[in-house]
């Protein structure tokens, strides 16, 4: 029997250690310098590589990474070419026509062409609001050549380019022929795009990090960044989205240095992320997010406008901020149905909100609409403090004025599942959700699907209204900003009659990140990572 | 002996078809919806509707249950409703970091938690068991995230020796990879080392008290050899079977643990898994649980007739 000496072993050991470092090492020699890597973490997990399939602001900021768009919306909310090199329209606007940037290419070498581009087109406007609002009024997309399509209209639309730069989500990013063409329905799992970064799946773990390298193919425009359009260009060799639920790990690891931004700091931690000098706070949304309470029209008491009316009276904005927010100056009123801050902003019919909280009014309104106590059923996301907090607060709300109010508690993913029960709420329906819509959006009286009052077929809550569909369709065929506005204001003195949804408040929420990041680009719902450098 | 193997090994299929049915069930009748997840926030319901039929969710529970089945006998876990990866290759690629955490933990726990057991045995009702017995109260009180919180604060912000958070792989060295391991294995190993010191410490009382031991110092043994030597392997055994508990119930431990240090393992990818209601994950990760619990329980059993030769099978 042979004998194994000691020795033997410990070489053993070493040689194996050895072997299994090995490709690590390669990999790690290949590794950009962490000078040269950008850290970042957000608000969640990138739960698809597809930011077409769904609406989740993680996959569109993976889509801003790895696709282009056709048109970008700059910092003054201007739609700009992007992808497009040169449009045009006919005399009547009703034709548009489209010729792409020289030098375009997919990540796989391939030239970007108009094959690509118009089932890219196609399959987003099957999931954009949108992109449906736009198609409903396209009478074809066509190819002339290689480089150049062209948009048909069927009647005048003055959104074609805002539809198609918008940053809400899905955004329009442009993909290769081959996935653009898969059922709007099915997920892409291949990740072809043609922007600045490419996905490194060799380094990306799914659920933990996900890795981007600079396109070193990419040509960007030649103009300054301005919002999401102008030059991408890329400064840095890697950015890195690390995946880290927790929100006190992720300020230790940034006053560590072990990452470089946090998109989502709590108020808790502003005093101590703002006291450390190697830690800067940028606000990157300046519109922020609106939150939301929607009533169901379809059942008892909500199918009936006064008790809607009611709910104005009910909610005290500021108190639901300082709920959540404390005294933060991230925290703001929203009187406006447009949110405040936007474009469409505006006073109309805002004497609920200048008259202030009054239950007095709510009960007078709930006896002028017959209501008999009948249970309103509010449900309680209690895994999103915003959410939870601003759902105890209404339900205390409601009771005080007059409504007979149940509470159930569930997490958001029952929330979403039981919002899309249209059953009355004692066979698994609902009367009262509470959500979240980004600011850019709610200034939007098309691109928001909440917008919508078109009853069966509208979002959740399925409110219905012809007069305020009749004037979303003006303010789309708007010739002029100041044309828009009025109709907003006509949209807004409608909308706070018949009460398609709430407001709780508006918040702004700042980005904490070290110091030495630099060049981060002011973008409603999407994080831009060209333009940004470790100094 | 291996008559009582083979007995142990299918007597694992009953409990294994139990815990799959259990599983499978809980998750099909709980609500919350994976469509309504991966769609988001601004989908609508036909939108919704059109991804449920699409993953098959529209379908009688009873045919889900089947096909999952199928696939299960096959070795076939299923892919992510999310990523569309092989849930094996999912659970493969957290593997790691959760055996190195739990690894190191259990490690730790027991070596510093046998010598405090036999430590304070041997010094019975003195200011060293007390302190002893103190620290294991302050180790069952104090929540896993609790220590966590401070051992970040203390030793990775404030003295910088350790990081936050994240996980080296083995393959990039020991070193890295300890490195990684040391403050989440101290949190997690509170508690272990708190349940394993006071089992010792009473198992070490016990035999400490038989007549042999009493022969034995009476013939001169040296007080050490007495208590390493002869006692230590005969309270071995209760000592054992709390650390095989110990390894299972590791596992709830682990969850938090990778949460808050920010670990790429199993645990943080099951609690992933269930706020998105993505099934196969859940039931993936369920499984191997199960058959890891049952595989440890054994391995346990097997190893009192180290300890003890009465014991046969």
């Amino acid at each position: 029997m042979t004998k194994i000496a000691r020795r033997t072993i410990l070489k053993s050991s070493a040689a194996a250690m050895a072997a299994m470092a090995a490709p690590s090492l390669a990999m790690a020699q290949a590794r950009p310098s962490a000078a040269r890597t950008i850290r970042a973490v957000f608000h969640g997990d990138v739960p698809s590589y597809d930011p077409i399939w769904t609406t989740a602001n993680m996959s569109a900021y993976h889509g801003g990474m790895v696709y282009d768009t056709l048109f970008g919306i700059d910092s003054k909310g201007d739609a700009k070419p992007q992808m497009v090199n040169r449009y045009d329209y006919d005399a009547g606007s009703m034709t548009w026509t489209f010729e792409l940037r020289p030098g375009l290419k997919w990540h796989d070498g391939t030239d970007v062409t108009t094959a690509d581009v118009i089932p890219s087109i196609k399959r987003w406007a099957v999931r954009d609001g949108g992109g449906q609002h736009m198609m409903q009024r396209v009478k074809d997309i066509a190819a002339k050549d290689e480089k150049t399509f062209t948009i048909s209209l069927k009647e005048r639309y003055g959104l074609v380019l805002d539809v198609l730069a918008k940053t809400t989500t899905p955004v329009g990013f442009m993909m290769r022929k081959k996935e653009a063409e898969t059922d709007p329905m099915q997920k892409i799992e291949t990740v072809v795009g043609s922007g600045p970064f490419t996905l490194n799946l060799a380094e990306t773990r799914p659920g933990t990090q996900y890795v981007y390298d600079r396109n070193p193919n990419y040509v960007p425009r030649n103009e300054a960044p301005s919002g999401i359009s102008g030059g991408k260009v890329v400064k840095v060799d890697r950015v890195v989205f690390v995946n880290m639920p927790d929100s006190q790990t992720a300020v230790a690891a940034l006053q560590a240095g072990e990452i470089d931004f946090y998109e989502i700091p709590q108020a808790d931690f502003m005093p101590q992320l703002e006291a450390d000098r190697n830690i800067k706070i940028q606000v990157l949304n300046e519109v922020g997010l609106v939150g939301q309470i929607r009533p169901n029209f379809l059942h008892p008491p909500f199918d009936n406008v006064k008790c809607r009316q009611a709910l104005l009276y009910c909610v005290k904005q500021s108190d639901h901020m300082r709920a959540t927010f404390g005294t933060s100056k991230y925290a703001k009123d929203t009187p406006s149905f447009f949110g405040m801050g936007t474009p469409m902003s505006n006073d109309a019919n805002i004497g609920w909100y200048t008259g202030g909280q009054n239950f007095a009014k709510s009960k007078a309104l709930l006896a002028e609409a017959g209501y008999k106590g009948e249970e309103v059923l509010l449900m309680q996301a209690t895994n999103i403090p915003y959410m939870s907090n601003a759902a105890q607060l209404l339900a205390q709300e409601l009771r005080q004025g007059g409504f007979n109010v149940r509470v159930e508690s569930m997490d958001w993913s029952n929330v979403v599942q039981r919002r899309a029960n249209k059953a009355p709420p004692a066979q698994g329906g609902w009367n009262i959700f509470i959500t979240s819509s980004g600011g850019t959006a709610i200034g939007h009286p098309i691109l928001l699907a909440a917008h919508a009052a078109t009853g069966d077929k509208a979002w959740f809550g399925w409110p219905s209204d012809e007069k305020h569909e009749q004037l979303r369709a003006q303010w789309a065929v708007g010739e002029t900003l100041a044309d828009r506005q009025r109709i907003a204001r006509e949209i807004q003195e409608n909308a706070w009659n018949f009460v398609p949804q709430v407001y709780y408040g508006q918040w702004i929420q700042p980005a904490a990140m070290r110091t030495n990041l630099q060049g981060l680009l002011s973008v409603a719902e999407i994080i831009p990572w060209w333009n940004v450098e470790k100094v | 002996m291996l008559a009582y193997i083979v007995r142990r090994i299918l007597m694992t299929v009953p409990v294994m078809t139990l815990v799959a049915i259990i599983v499978f069930m809980l998750l099909h009748l709980s609500p919350g919806d994976p469509a309504a997840i991966m769609a988001g926030d601004n989908a609508t319901t036909d939108q919704i509707a059109a991804i449920r039929a699409k993953l098959g969710f529209d379908q009688p529970l009873w045919k889900q249950f089947a096909l999952w089945c199928f696939a299960l006998i096959q070795g076939d876990l299923g892919n992510s409703l999310f990523w569309g990866d092989p849930v094996i290759v999912l659970i493969g690629q957290r593997a790691e970091p959760t055996i190195s955490l739990a690894l190191t933990t259990i490690s730790f726990a027991v070596v510093v938690a046998v010598s405090l057991g036999v430590v304070a045995a041997a010094n019975p009702g003195t200011w060293i068991d007390r302190s002893v017995m103190g620290f294991a109260v302050m180790g069952f009180s104090l929540p896993v995230f609790v220590v966590g919180y401070i051992l970040i604060f203390v030793f990775a912000i404030d003295l910088r020796w350790l990081p936050v958070q994240g996980y080296t792989r083995i393959s990039e060295g020991i070193g890295p990879w300890l490195h990684n391991l040391v403050l989440p294995s101290l949190a997690l190993g509170m508690a272990y080392v708190a349940l394993i010191a006071r089992i010792a410490r009473a198992a070490m009382l016990e035999v400490l008290s038989e007549d042999y031991i009493r022969t034995g110092k009476a013939k001169g043994v040296a007080a050490r050899p007495l208590l390493l030597r002869h006692a230590l392997k005969n309270a071995a055994v209760p000592i054992v079977t709390v650390i095989g508990i110990g390894v299972a119930l590791l596992i709830g431990g682990v969850v938090i643990t990778e949460t808050v240090f920010n670990i790429p393992g199993v645990g943080r990818l099951v609690v992933d898994a269930i706020s998105r209601r993505d099934y196969p994950i859940v039931q993936g990760v369920i499984m191997i649980f199960a058959g890891i619990y049952v595989l440890v329980n054994l391995l346990v059993d097997l190893s009192y007739t180290l300890f003890d030769p009465r014991i046969r099978y």
